[in-house]
């Protein structure tokens, strides 16, 4: 009845995987906080960097590619390409490791 | 790490300063290069704290791991010391008179 063996649904029928096909408000809430902490890191070694005149490749193609969190769309904030997924999306939290990449960018008219 | 002296690396004589990184997430299943970063920038574990100096190699390797780490850029780098007495709370009393202290001029 208890501990890591129960009957539950998901152990005694099979594959049944309860995840929730989206985010819940608190996961989005973080999301966001995550993509600013990103932006805030990039943003200091810019500054710090700018301060001696240098600079590094890397940082400069990030600042030129990359949206920013408030630039994004919430689709591309919440959601990611998936050619397997019905109208091409799926929810950000079926990425590996999805807290600790930065997924930002998605291909052009999907 | 042998930290290069400030003069070899500010020609222009800007003022050295130092990036305090602060690692906030492990790179437990991560690729291993980026568990590698953190082993070189001095990351041993989670909450760890280094100050390395203001330079594009530095700057490289934390944007390696940016997802990880939290970054401010400090004057100078904090001793263990004044790391430990920055977060001791305090004591909630302070000493009127040690005991004894009266029969000490005699």
């Amino acid at each position: 009845m208890f501990g890591p063996f129960r009957a539950t649904q998901s152990l005694s029928v099979g594959l049944l995987w309860k995840i929730p096909w989206r985010l819940s408000p608190t996961q989005k809430a973080r999301q966001r906080k995550r993509l600013r902490r990103v932006d805030d890191v990039v943003a200091t070694l810019d500054h710090a960097l700018a301060k001696l005149r240098m600079s590094t490749k890397k940082l400069e193609r990030w600042k030129e590619e990359m949206p920013r969190e408030e630039e994004m769309l919430p689709k591309d904030k919440y959601t990611v390409f998936d050619r397997k997924e019905k109208k091409y999306r799926k929810a950000l939290h079926k990425l590996p490791k999805w807290t600790r990449v930065s997924q930002r960018l998605n291909p052009p008219g999907f | 790490m042998p930290r290069p002296s400030p003069k070899a690396l500010n020609p222009l004589r800007a003022p050295q300063s130092y990036f305090r990184i602060y690692l906030r997430r492990s790179a437990i299943g991560l690729p291993a290069k980026q568990a590698g970063v953190l082993d070189a920038l001095g990351l041993r574990r989670r909450t760890a704290t280094v100050y390395h100096p203001v330079t594009p190699d530095v700057a490289g390797q934390i944007f390696r791991v940016k997802e990880l780490v939290d970054v401010e850029e400090v004057d100078r780098p904090l001793d263990k010391k004044e790391i430990k007495a920055r977060r001791t709370p305090a004591t909630g009393y302070y000493v009127e008179s040690r005991a004894g202290s009266a029969w000490a001029d005699e």
